[in-house]
């Protein structure tokens, strides 16, 4: 008795260390990896391409100073590349800006800086920061410009909303008042609103500036940065869309630089310009845990499944659902004590019924074993050795398989087209048995192995064709290490299995 | 609703009443006396039935004759060779068990084999089972078999009603070298001809001291007579009841196995034979006997002597109650 308890305390210990390393690992790809337990989960993945032009002076030594967006906010980066040849690159980290640097060029150049950028949920559009410099307001040339003016702010005041949203929808009215026509250049490109924008909230004593940036919207070809303007209220600043005037920095915009400093400076270098193109891909977790892992440096990722080709995957994924199964098996032989055919075989039918589908595998396997029994009760007559037997069931069942696909395609009965999805030799065995049972201890108890037989696979196939099972026994595969412990563990289970509670239970009964 | 639930209890017991009567259950069989006191290198003594008749013949433990033994395909056809002399034999898969693949021929005349429940076959018949037997169909686990071809046993007038065709037999349990518990096996109509309780044979515990009937099931449930035969089989005693227990307790010197089941036949003339032995002996003894096994065992653990030798193994169960 007490060595039981020593084999138990270890392999308790085993499973509570199981346990532990499962959860952190779990933890750890959550977290890190991005992994979910979701089987859906895809994430966006925006890869933002800004493409910088520029006339070279001759002569002179280039540096191009990008602006690059800040990491941590709505959405992180996964990957950053330069694409400049003969350029040096580098990353200012504390500017945020990316310097390209270069020995005097002759041509027109071409200079990419590609970043790959992925969902980040959990931060908010707000941003917190120390007051700036209260604003300057700005001198009127004359008594006529600050009646003009004034009259805007008036004009605006009519408006609904906070200041800066006020002016921002009294400049982009339809049509525009006389008076704002009036104010307005006559070319009102983006960056002009927004100057106007600043201008007059300059005017209220609002201190705002210009946020440039990329708005992420699928298929974007070469445009030029989107910009907002950002208002200093209370103690933060609130982003505002320059033509609708909605407050807030949208979700889906890249922010590469705001305030005073330039988007890009091109030094030795004329008629810059700068375009941005956009492309959205959706990309499952796993790709993407990869591409953040290595980003972040991670060798861990290279040693797991998620790094394999995808065809290796698919096979381990699909092998990383037979220990819950295998588990399964031991609990309904070994605690509820149901007897089979065969200790694995239930589990084999339940693997191909995934692959059919319930209802057509079910009806399928049905017919197989049908026809093959009948088969098998002409096979008897025969009088043929075992083994030459066995081997015409294995044929008579291939037959089967291959008359029922034809049949099932030509008729259009798709249930029927899936029995080749069948183990042929465990069929074929089935077949076997059940006859030889059949023979030996009567009908009922072949029936009633066969019916054992495939309960045992229904409920088996129940818990491994959930999607989401699926899914955690393969981004989460450390837990088939929990799973052997308790396979282990069951091992050492002594108790009454559930069936011999009612076969023994005459030994209970009072006389 | 409440009631049709409490019916489906009834058919239940809780496992702490099955404890409490020391019930053995499969897995504590398995893990605490199979897996404990069986060697598995000591298996094949007893899984290969040629093997387990020299064995005790070596020791004198009666057996029946054999007549010859069939090993390969080729020698099928010289049957009718071996058995010459024999117009009663019976053949059987050296490696079965549960009484599978068992042929027994209590009439062989003028080419026509009678088996024991009457029906009439062919050399071709014959033929075709011994292939099927070497091929391995009744083996454990599919392995190439041995065909064993022995003497018919007549079994004693004792028994004459107690069984409907078949061999009744005696299935003693043996644990390090005591029979602790035992059951005779009665073939019904049902069981056609087997010994099989799961196949609807009739199990009568048997009283260690004397070798009387205790009590009878049939499908788990008490019984007081035969179903085909209508023998009160409350009246059943087992003659040479201590033959019948030395048999089983000799198994354990000429094997090593710690827990095994030994099954007898009686026969009219030779008195009590060991038809095989079974390294893992089912359950269902306690069914018939209304006891556990396993109080059974923690007996013999804590009050039997050790180092006794079979005879005073069997004196000793035979004088004491516990």
């Amino acid at each position: 008795m007490k060595k039981i308890f020593s084999v138990r305390g270890i392999l308790g210990l085993f499973l509570l260390l199981a346990t532990i390393y499962a959860s952190v690992a779990t933890y750890y790809k959550i977290k890190h990896w991005g992994f979910s337990y979701k089987p859906t989960e895809r994430s966006d993945v925006w890869t933002v391409d800004a493409h910088i032009s520029f006339q070279p002076i001759a002569g002179q030594p280039i540096e191009v100073s990008l602006a690059s967006p800040s990491v941590g906010q709505k959405y992180k980066i996964l990957s950053e590349d330069v694409v400049a040849q003969g350029y040096t690159s580098e990353k200012n980290v504390k500017n945020n800006r990316i310097i390209m640097k270069s020995k005097p060029r002759k041509n027109v150049q071409d200079l990419y800086y590609r970043i790959m950028l992925y969902d980040n949920a959990d931060t908010k559009g707000k941003i917190y920061e120390t007051a700036p410099k209260k604003v300057e307001k700005p001198k009127f040339e004359d008594e006529y410009q600050e009646g003009q003016i004034m009259d805007l702010l008036a004009l605006a005041d009519r408006k609904e909303g906070s200041s800066p949203q006020r002016i921002i929808r009294l400049l982009n009215e339809e049509p525009l008042q006389p008076e704002v026509d009036a104010f307005l250049p006559v070319k009102r490109t983006q960056q002009i609103m927004a100057e106007k924008i600043i201008y007059l909230l300059a005017v209220k004593g609002i201190t705002a500036r210009v946020v440039r940036g990329v708005k992420l919207s699928e298929n974007k070809r070469s445009t030029p940065a989107d910009l907002m303007v950002e208002a200093y209220e209370g103690s933060k600043w609130i982003p505002y869309n320059i033509t609708t005037g909605k407050a807030g920095l949208p979700k889906d915009f890249i922010t590469f630089q705001r305030g005073g400093v330039s988007l890009l400076d091109v030094t030795g270098g004329e008629n810059s310009q700068i375009r941005f193109s956009v492309v959205k891909s959706v990309i499952s977790s796993f790709k993407m845990a990869g591409r953040r892992a290595k980003y972040e440096d991670s060798r861990l990722f290279d040693y797991t499944i998620y790094n394999l080709p995808s065809l290796e995957q698919n096979v381990l994924k699909w092998l990383m659902i037979f220990p819950l199964g295998i588990m399964l098996v031991v609990i309904l032989r070994n605690i509820i004590g149901i007897q089979t055919m065969g200790t694995f075989t239930p589990m084999l039918i339940a693997m191909s019924l995934v692959k059919t589908g319930f209802v057509s595998g079910f009806i399928c396997f049905t017919l197989i074993v049908g026809f093959g029994l009948l088969i098998r009760g002409w096979l008897t007559r025969l009088n043929l050795l075992l083994v030459p037997r066995i081997s015409a069931v294995v044929i008579f069942v291939i037959v089967i398989m291959q008359m029922l696909t034809i049949f099932g395609y030509q008729l259009d009965y798709k249930i029927l087209a899936t029995a080749a999805f069948f183990p042929i030799i465990i069929t074929a065995w089935i077949i076997e048995r059940a006859s030889i049972t059949w023979e030996e201890e009567g009908a009922r108890n072949a029936t009633k192995q066969i019916v054992n037989t495939l309960l045992v696979a229904v409920v088996t196939y129940f818990v491994i064709s959930s999607t989401y099972i699926r899914h955690i026994m393969f981004a989460f595969n450390e837990w088939n290490i929990v799973i052997l412990a308790i396979v282990m563990l069951l091992g050492t289970y002594t108790g009454y299995r559930l069936s011999e509670l009612k076969r023994f239970a005459p030994l209970t009964k009072e006389k | 609703m409440f009631a049709s639930l409490k019916n489906i209890f009834a058919f239940f017991s809780m496992p702490q009443k099955l404890r409490a009567k020391g019930v053995l259950g499969m897995n504590a069989r398995n893990y605490f006396v199979i897996g404990k006191y069986n060697k598995r290198s000591l298996y094949p003594l007893v899984d290969d039935k040629v093997q387990t008749k020299k064995l005790a013949n070596g020791i004198n433990i009666n057996t029946p004759h054999m007549i010859g033994v069939i090993e390969h395909q080729y020698e099928v056809k010289d049957l009718l060779k071996i058995v010459e002399g024999h117009d009663e034999f019976v053949i059987k898969p050296a490696h079965g068990s549960q009484g599978k693949g068992v042929l027994v021929i209590k009439n062989y005349q003028d080419g026509i084999f009678t088996t024991a429940s009457g029906k009439k076959l062919h050399f071709n018949d014959v033929y075709q089972h011994i292939s099927n037997l070497l091929s391995g169909l009744y083996s454990l686990g599919g392995q190439y078999d041995v065909a064993l071809i022995e003497e018919l046993v007549h079994f004693s007038d004792a028994f004459q009603n107690f069984s409907y065709q078949g061999i009744p037999d005696v299935r003693v349990i043996i644990y390090k070298g005591y029979p602790i518990m035992s059951m005779m096996r009665l073939a019904t109509k049902e069981s056609d001809g087997r010994a099989n309780l799961h196949q609807g044979a009739v199990g009568v515990g048997l009283d260690m001291q004397t070798g009387k009937a205790v009590q009878a099931v049939s499908h788990n449930m008490p019984i007081l007579i035969h179903p085909d035969t209508q023998a009160d089989l409350m009246t059943l005693k087992v003659p040479f009841w201590r033959e019948h227990l030395l048999i089983g307790s000799q198994a354990y010197e000429m094997t090593g196995l710690g827990y095994m089941g030994a099954d007898i036949v009686l026969d009219k003339e030779r008195g009590p034979m060991m038809l095989e032995l079974n390294a893992r002996p089912g359950l269902a003894v306690q069914i018939a006997n209304g006891r556990g096994l396993k109080e059974a065992i923690k007996k013999v653990d804590k009050y039997y002597p050790q180092n006794l030798n079979a005879e005073e193994r069997v004196d000793f169960v035979l004088n004491n109650r516990f």
